[in-house]
């Protein structure tokens, strides 16, 4: 199974880095957000430390809508979601291509946003890179198998990019919360056992969301 | 059609027994000393919420059978119970924040029972949204389903999540908008209203699924 | 009259208000669907 995924991963991949125009405008969209956070705010008045956590996770979350919204849609056209269904590879095999090329994205993007925020906003991500990295991870994770599998079902209705949003909202704020209080506290210096517990529910989020999504997945293609 | 004449009576009933927990609320319960009036809010509030969050469990439990059974019958009864969840949550989020004003100075605060009802809301919403967006009736049952199960695993989470928040910045304790322990009078008109308002939602989720099943008849799929 | 009555008031209408709106909008709608 895992080899299928991979294959379809990198098939998805490869469509998306050889046109391009989807991960540069995630990239122009996140030094937006960031541009806009910083002239939104009064320097003096509040602290970029204090604002980071949010502003990170927003322009985060933002680009996983953005990845999130393309996901079905390469099959969308010519009907390929049919002739990858009548393929010999199981209906996991296919949820976990589709996760693991929108986590690469979205990681990606991520990957060039973190270095822009440490830089615009002056915060030192540094010396907490490694544990930031982990809570980026395991926030990304959640909400990318959470979307990957609803966009398998909005891909095919009508107003598609306005419902995924919608049906995810919910299920992103709580995984974003937990994210920005764990960042808070790494960014604020204070060891990372004091974000313990918001790291264990990241956890327990990731396990239960991704298990549910590979569970529920063939119920979203079976004819 | 008579599931739908049974949800109707019982609607009737339980609005008939509304009055009744009102003025029992009003006129026959001790007002409490630090909240004044507002506390009684809380007679109505907190029925409410425990249907809207019930309604959630429903939901997601007649979703899993659906995926199971396939039976539509299933799927009627969890689309009625997230529209009544709509309405029962519509209670939650207009009387909270009423309450809230006078007792805490704003009209939105993030307590546990706001939070959660603010979130099952949306999910509510977004249920019956993609219920509307998908034309193909086997289609749309499936994915409702699959939202539906995701909702309801949502919901422990959300309770983690303000478990722990309240653990690591404890509320003031004086002016909570919930008793932990109530005099006996108190308890007895939480009680009265819980089963008026259980009533009320038997009797909408009743006529709900009537009317699913009225459209289905009227108009007969493939 | 005990304080902050306006808001019990308030409260206690609106709940109404949903309960009954939606009762009538059920039963408007079970008439033709």
């Amino acid at each position: 199974m895992l080899r299928h995924a991979w294959r379809l991963a990198r098939k998805d991949l490869l469509v998306e880095f050889r046109s391009r125009t989807a991960i540069l405008s995630a990239v122009v969209f996140t030094v937006l957000v960031l541009m806009v956070f910083n002239f939104g705010r009064d320097p003096t008045a509040v602290a970029a430390v204090d604002l980071a956590p949010s502003i990170v996770w927003v322009t985060f979350t933002f680009a996983a809508m953005l990845a999130l919204n393309r996901a079905f849609q390469l099959e969308l056209e010519n009907q390929a979601l049919d002739g990858l269904l009548l393929a010999p590879v199981s209906r996991s095999s296919i949820y976990l291509g589709k996760l693991i090329a929108n986590l690469v994205f979205v990681a990606t993007v991520e990957g060039i946003g973190l270095p822009l925020f440490a830089l615009f906003f002056n915060v030192r991500v540094v010396p907490v890179l490694g544990p930031l990295v982990g809570i980026i991870a395991l926030a990304t994770l959640g909400f990318v198998a959470v979307g990957t599998l609803f966009s398998a079902m909005t891909a095919r209705t009508r107003f598609a990019e306005l419902l995924l949003p919608v049906l995810l909202l919910p299920f992103m704020i709580p995984p974003l919360i937990w994210a920005v209080l764990a960042t808070a506290t790494l960014l604020a210096g204070r060891p990372l056992s004091e974000a313990g517990g918001w790291l264990r529910l990241l956890a327990a989020f990731d396990i239960v969301f991704v298990a549910l999504a590979f569970v529920l997945f063939p119920a979203t293609v079976n004819e | 059609m008579r599931l739908l004449q049974t949800g109707r009576w019982i609607t009737v009933i339980g609005l008939a027994l509304l009055p009744a927990v009102y003025v029992r609320a009003i006129s026959f319960t001790p007002v409490e000393r630090m909240q004044g009036a507002a506390q009684k809010i809380f007679y109505l509030h907190v029925p409410a919420a425990i249907w809207t969050e019930s309604a959630m469990v429903l939901v997601g439990v007649a979703s899993i059978f659906f995926l199971f059974l396939k039976d539509p019958r299933l799927d009627r009864f969890a689309e009625a119970s997230a529209e009544v969840g709509i309405v029962f949550g519509s209670i939650v989020l207009t009387t909270g924040p009423i309450w809230g004003k006078p007792i805490w100075g704003t009209w939105w605060t993030w307590d546990a029972r706001l939070t959660l009802t603010l979130l099952l809301f949306l999910m509510y919403v977004g249920y019956l949204l993609l219920r509307g967006a998908v034309t193909d009736p086997g289609l749309r049952a499936r994915y409702a389903a699959v939202l539906g199960i995701c909702g309801m695993c949502l919901v422990p989470f959300v309770h983690l999540s303000v478990y722990m928040f309240r653990t690591l910045h404890p509320q003031p304790i004086v002016l909570k908008p919930s008793a932990p322990s109530l005099p006996g009078s108190m308890l007895a008109t939480l009680a009265f209203s819980f089963v008026v308002f259980t009533v009320l939602f038997v009797g909408f989720v009743t006529q709900r699924y009537a009317l699913s099943l009225l459209r289905e008849q009227a108009a007969p799929h493939a | 009259m005990p304080e902050n009555t306006p808001y019990m008031v308030a409260a206690y209408i609106v709940a109404a208000a949903i309960l009954v709106g939606y009762a009538v909008l059920l039963y408007r709608r079970t008439l033709k669907p």
